[in-house]
Order: C-alpha cells, then sequence, then structure tokens
C-alpha cells in the first residue's frame, strides 16, 4: 500500500468516485467527483489529535463492520494509507448542527475546512483498468432458518477475520459479538448465497473454502479446548498448497461435516444448528457458541452503473464481463478497457494479483505504441448525395457525425453556392452503422457493410 | 478489381470434417461465380494453413479471399494478416463461420453440408463487392485510469507505474487497501494482508 | 396453399449484431446446443445498422422468416 501511496508516477485519489467517462480507447475523457473531506490533506500531517479529541465517539466503525467504535473525524482504520482523517459530514455536529468544532480549535496546522466542497477533476485517459472488487451478499435478507441476522451471534466470514485481527475491535481475540465471551464451539457454514440457485446465487465464490478452513485452524489454534465444526457441501482447494493447507486444518482437529445446515435456533446463551451428515446419512444436531456463514461474494454495489457510464457488459450475475472466457479474460467489448480482479468474477488473492498483472500488461501493450490503428470499417458519405438534412447527428450514438460547409460550384444560371453536408469523424465512428437506415438519400455507408454488401448476402442465400 | 476469389475450407482438425463434409463444400465453391481456386486445409489457422493461403494468392493471382472456419470473432485478424502477407488488401477477404455457428450445432451431415455450401455462397457474393479500405491511426494518451485501490487496483497500478507510465488510481474510500485490509491472515501461507 | 410439412424446408435469415447475438450464436456453438439447420446468419456490426429495406429485401426474395437480434 505504501508503495502505491509513495510511487512518483502514480496519483492517489482517495474518497473519489468517477462521475462521468467519454471517448474512446487512446484518448477517453474522464471526471472524477472527489468528496469533500473537510480536512486539507496537504496541511495535516496525520497526527491523529483531531480523531482523539471529537466528543462524538460512539459511531459504529464500518471496518469493523459495525463491532468497534470510532469518532467522527477518522482515519478508515490507523494504517491508512493516506494515512489522513476525514469527517463523516451526516454525523459531524458542527456540520449537521453548527456546534463544537473542537477539531478546528484543536488541529496545530489549522488543518480543517468546514468549508471543503466536492471537486471535480478532469483527466485524459489513455486506458481503463477495473478494479472495483466484490462485496458479501447480503445473506440477512435471504437465509430465514439462519436467523435473517436476528441473533448477534451468527456473522459472517468478514466479521470473523476482524474478531481474529490484531487490528481489529478485540485486538485478535476471539470473542463473540453477543457478550464478549470466548466461544468454546464454532460452527462454519460454507456455500451461503453461493451454488444455491434458489436464495442466492448459481456460481461457486471460490475463496470460501479455504478462508473457512483458515478459519477453523484459527479457532483450533488460538482458543484452548475448543471445536471447529465446519458445514459444507463439498471441499473445493484448486490451487497451489491449497490441498496441504486444509489437510492442516483436519490435523488440527477441525471436524468436516458433509451436509447443508436447515436451520438455526437459540437455546439459553447457545446455538442449535440442525443438519444432516450425508456422509452417514442420519440427521445431527449441534450445540455452539458462535456460527460463521461464508457468504458469497457478489459484484461490488454501483460497479452496474460503472459499466453502464462506460459502455460494457456485465454478465447474469452482473460481473463485468470478459471479451473471450479464455483468450481474452482481461479486455473486455470495450477497446482499452481492461479487467483486475474480483469485479470479472469471485477471485482470491493470487487469483487477482495475476489477473491485475495481467491487465498491466494490457495497458503497457498499448502504451508501447505511439499511435493506434484504428478499424477502418466505419461509415462515410457521399457528399454528393447528401442533402445536409442532419436526421443522422442525433443517432449517432459516439457523436461522430456533425454537419459541415462546402461550397459548390452552381451551374444553370445559378452562381457559386455553400451549402451542409454531414461529416463523419473516423476516430471516434465505432461503425456500427446506425446512421445508415436514418439516411433519407442514402447517402451514407458503412466500410465493410454496405448496403450492396448486405443486399448480395440476403440475395446469394434467397438465390 | 478483378474477379478472382479463392476459397479455403477448414476442417479444423475433425471439429468442422466430422459434421461437414469439406470436400463438397469446396467443390461446390469452385463452381460459383468468380471463384477460380478452392481448397481444404486441416488447420487454416496454423502456420502452414496461413502459407497455403499466402502462395495460393500469388499461384492463382487471387484478388479476393474467402475463410470458411471458426467464428471471424476468433481468428479474422488471424487471416487477415495472412491475408496482407499474400500482398492483398487485408480487407478484401471474409470469413465464413461454419464451426461455431454449423458443425458444432447440427449433427445431420447433408444438412450441415449444405448449410455450409450456402453460407460460403453468401461469402463469395459479399466479397465480391468488397473493397480496399486504408486503416488510419489515432493517437494515445499515455495515462491510465485504474478504478478501484483494492489488492487488484494496487498490483495493477504498481506494475504500469513501475514500466514508466502515469496512473491515476482513483478509490471511493477514504484508504486504498480494499477488502484486503480488513483480513486478518491469508491462505495457504498465513502471511499478513495488510 | 398447401405445403408438404415433410419436404419443406424453410429459409430462415437471421441478422445478428457482431457483438450480441452473434457472439450468443458462437456460444451456442461452443456449449454444442442443436438448433435446425435452416438457419442463416448474416453478420451485422450493430443491429442499429439494420435498415427495414434489408427485411423487405429477404421476404421479397422468398425468405420463410427473418430475426432480428441485436
Amino acid at each position: 500500500m505504501v508503495a502505491v501511496a509513495q510511487h512518483p508516477n502514480i496519483e492517489l485519489v482517495t474518497y473519489a468516485e468517477v462521475s462521468k467517462i467519454s471517448g474512446y480507447i487512446g484518448n477517453f475523457q474522464v471526471q472524477i467527483k472527489k468528496k469533500a473531506k473537510y480536512v486539507d490533506w496537504d496541511a495535516c500531517t496525520g497526527c491523529g489529535l483531531c480523531t482523539e479529541k471529537c466528543p462524538t465517539k460512539k459511531l459504529k466503525d464500518e471496518f469493523d463492520l459495525g463491532m468497534g467504535l470510532r469518532p467522527a473525524i477518522h482515519k478508515l482504520f490507523p494504517q491508512a494509507v493516506p494515512g489522513k482523517p476525514y469527517i463523516d459530514a451526516g454525523n459531524c455536529r458542527k456540520l449537521t448542527e453548527d456546534k463544537c468544532g473542537v477539531c478546528e480549535k484543536i488541529c496545530p496546522v489549522g488543518a480543517i475546512r468546514f468549508d471543503d466542497q466536492d471537486q471535480y477533476l478532469d483527466y485524459e485517459i489513455g486506458a481503463i483498468v477495473m478494479a472495483t472488487g466484490y462485496d458479501l451478499f447480503g445473506w440477512e435478507e435471504a437465509y430465514g432458518e439462519y436467523g435473517y441476522g436476528k441473533y448477534p451471534d451468527v456473522i459472517s466470514g468478514l466479521h470473523f477475520e476482524r474478531l481474529v485481527s490484531a487490528g481489529g475491535p478485540t485486538q485478535g481475540h476471539i470473542r463473540r459479538p453477543s457478550d464478549g465471551k470466548e466461544p468454546k464451539q464454532v460452527a462454519f457454514i460454507k456455500c451461503v448465497g453461493s451454488r444455491d440457485d434458489t436464495k442466492g446465487k448459481s456460481y461457486c465464490s471460490r475463496a470460501c473454502c479455504m478462508y473457512t478452513a483458515k478459519h477453523a485452524y484459527q479457532v483450533k489454534t488460538k482458543i484452548e479446548d475448543s471445536e471447529a465444526y465446519v458445514f459444507y457441501m463439498d471441499v473445493r482447494t484448486a490451487g497451489k498448497n491449497y490441498e496441504e493447507f486444509y489437510q492442516r486444518a483436519l490435523n488440527e482437529g477441525a471436524t468436516f461435516i458433509r451436509g447443508r445446515v436447515s436451520k438455526i435456533y437459540p437455546k439459553g446463551d447457545k446455538l442449535v444448528l440442525k443438519s444432516e451428515d450425508t456422509l452417514i446419512g442420519r440427521p445431527i444436531e449441534v450445540e455452539v457458541d458462535m456460527v460463521v456463514l461464508a457468504t458469497a461474494m457478489v459484484p461490488s454495489q454501483g460497479s452496474l452503473e460503472l459499466a453502464k457510464t462506460i459502455g460494457f457488459s456485465t454478465d447474469k450475475d452482473g460481473w463485468y464481463q470478459e471479451a473471450h472466457p479464455k483468450l481474452q479474460p482481461v479486455e473486455t467489448f470495450s477497446a482499452g478497457v481492461y479487467l483486475a480482479g474480483a469485479c470479472q468474477g469471485p477471485k482470491d488473492i493470487p487469483d487477482s494479483v495475476a489477473q491485475a498483472s495481467a491487465a498491466a500488461v494490457k495497458v503497457c501493450g498499448l502504451f508501447s505504441k505511439s499511435e493506434l490503428a484504428t478499424e477502418p470499417m466505419v461509415s462515410e458519405v457521399d457528399m454528393g448525395k447528401c442533402s445536409g438534412c442532419a436526421l443522422c447527428v442525433p443517432i449517432c450514438p459516439y457523436n461522430a457525425i456533425s454537419l459541415k460547409e462546402i461550397q459548390e460550384r452552381g451551374g444553370h444560371g445559378h452562381g457559386p453556392f455553400t451549402r451542409m453536408v454531414a461529416e463523419v469523424n473516423s476516430s471516434l465512428c465505432q461503425g456500427c452503422g446506425a446512421c445508415i437506415p436514418a439516411c433519407r438519400t442514402a447517402a451514407l455507408n458503412l466500410k465493410g457493410y454496405t448496403d450492396e454488401q448486405l443486399v448480395s448476402e440476403v440475395d446469394a442465400l434467397c438465390l | 478489381m478483378k474477379k478472382r476469389v479463392g476459397v479455403f475450407v477448414c476442417q479444423c482438425g475433425t471439429n468442422i470434417e466430422a459434421t461437414i463434409d469439406t470436400e463438397k463444400v469446396a467443390e461446390y465453391a469452385r463452381k460459383l461465380p468468380g471463384v477460380v481456386y478452392a481448397t481444404t486445409y486441416k488447420y487454416m489457422c496454423s502456420d502452414p494453413g496461413q502459407e497455403l493461403i499466402r502462395n495460393a494468392i500469388s499461384e492463382h493471382q487471387l484478388e479476393q479471399i474467402v475463410v470458411a472456419s471458426c467464428s471471424p470473432r476468433m481468428h479474422e485478424n488471424t487471416f487477415r494478416k495472412a491475408v496482407v502477407g499474400g500482398g492483398l488488401n487485408g480487407y478484401m477477404f471474409e470469413m465464413v463461420n461454419i464451426r461455431e455457428q454449423d458443425s458444432w450445432v447440427h449433427h445431420e451431415r447433408v444438412a450441415a453440408t449444405k448449410k455450409a455450401e450456402d453460407l460460403v455462397r453468401m461469402g463469395v457474393s459479399k466479397v465480391l463487392r468488397n473493397k480496399p479500405l486504408q486503416v488510419s491511426t489515432i493517437p494515445i494518451t499515455k495515462r491510465a485510469l485504474v478504478i478501484g485501490g483494492g489488492i487488484a487496483g494496487m498490483q495493477a497500478a504498481l506494475d504500469i507505474a513501475e514500466a514508466g507510465h502515469q496512473v491515476v488510481l482513483v478509490e471511493r474510500e477514504a484508504s486504498i487497501g480494499g477488502k484486503m485490509t480488513q483480513l486478518d491472515k491469508t491462505f495457504p501461507t498465513m502471511d499478513c494482508a495488510a | 396453399m398447401s405445403i408438404d410439412q415433410e419436404k419443406w424446408e424453410p429459409k430462415v435469415i437471421v441478422f445478428a449484431c457482431n457483438w450480441c447475438s452473434y457472439a450468443a450464436a458462437d456460444l451456442a456453438g461452443l456449449n454444442h446446443l442443436e438448433y435446425p439447420a435452416d438457419v442463416r446468419i448474416i453478420r451485422t456490426p450493430c443491429s442499429g445498422r439494420m435498415d427495414p429495406m434489408l427485411v423487405l429485401r429477404a421476404f421479397n426474395r422468398g425468405a420463410d422468416g427473418v430475426l432480428l437480434s441485436g
């Protein structure tokens, strides 16, 4: 992370979103909206005094998935890059009620800017790498048998990551959310939302088998006299050293049970899981202190709108569509737009990094040339036929057609005169041909797909 | 422009040949108006296959080329280059899809062969009306935009930056790192994520 | 006018957009999904290129069905 921030060739724009993209490969115009942070990051030294003194302290920390607390002015997490705080405007008393203002008074370098506004930055861009990642499936809406999120000790795998992380709300001690007790028996349920056509997604989320094995391993090694029960449909360990890691979890004593959990219900301060063990063909019940769900990966929020803005497609589940599943896995149908990581489909870290490097090579390959050859199958205007009616101009989705004035010599008693005709910008034209049916005088034609060519195909077929 | 069409029917190993009688298609093609040469080959996209096209162009003074093989979405550029290598304009070429849209979706050999003949006839008819097209060039702005600052975005940005190009990395949150920063140790090596 | 169902070979012309329907037809091939062999696909750069003239031409020349897809 630090390497990214310090690289002289990388301009880091955080707390920002792409608001507009136009243009084409090699020549995109991009507008980025930098959201107001209310802190001047050029002046801020990241000393942290404001965060310490902010009186609005009891806000749920999104980074810890609501399991920890944070003040209104805060860094996303202590090791954030850039290591500067921002104000959560919706919860700041100065910004909502015009009271408080403690951070402004206390900041030693005067970096607080309550009048900060969203800024719009414009860039000329040659190539785009999409790396918008994933979100977790909202199991709370779909899985009533697991309590619709009502039981505090039924958590997602990401919650577990925060609980076991040294930087998390429990400093790395595994404690269950309801009463802060150390859970002795922990159950893990895999494929929650994945491989479930009726309630979730049809696909496999690919990383869950491995992280669940890791979680079970961590429960067994971090908690004395603990039990880890893993309910699975299949164990998929297709990756280098993955099967070995799974064996490590088994050797540590994790219990793997092949079966779908059909119900979770509370009993005292315990949770009871009803399932079956399909390997012995018997129904079973397990009492545990905490349940961890391996929830499916889904496309990140807003990724669909972004794809629409840029103009490439998504698959049936909303993942970004690659140009070819085997031969062009990082390209999209939009030239100059490449895919990296889980935005294309569920991926673990090694696969994401590999695809990111592949996307980078595609960009570098493009940038190794000084100019790019364009597809010559674009529209052209026969100026002799064009009446200048301009019906084609609003039809072009790429704004490639405009009107220009030409000189005519005249004749038959007329002197020279000027008139308007359509003109196609061949760099902007993508060769879709939408303008051609609109042309009333048949002055427009699409090179490579002319009326004559298509008619000849129809005629040859109908003989 | 003289009308001297060459038709090249690919067998794609047995991918096409198993369902379509390619010899019959080539023979049919020879009788089409404008066609002066037609042949089959096991793998038209291979080096010897492309060599075959280049040699036939000079040997038979071909002016238009039709390749009946897989989808143009697969190998249009491959064959266009071969056509250019043979000394013709790359756009005096049409590709006919007899694999994805014929041999792979039909099982009845007679009907599939008949369809291949129809498709070749359409391709020949179209290519006779093709005109040489010239490729133009556009400039390239050598600055990349990476959208998303998670592990994938950071890796892509670093690689592009290391190659000496400018990168703008946009992240929705106030810090880069993405989901990875929320993870504890990661499988299979149990090293730290952040 | 009656049609002998046994011998009738309908001529169905599909105008398919290169970016979606034509690619989908390729995908059907990739998955070896079978459909009747009477269908002939003409590739268009985009369904926007479709001119009503082409449809009329096809019917005029004896096509039994025309499918525009994009």
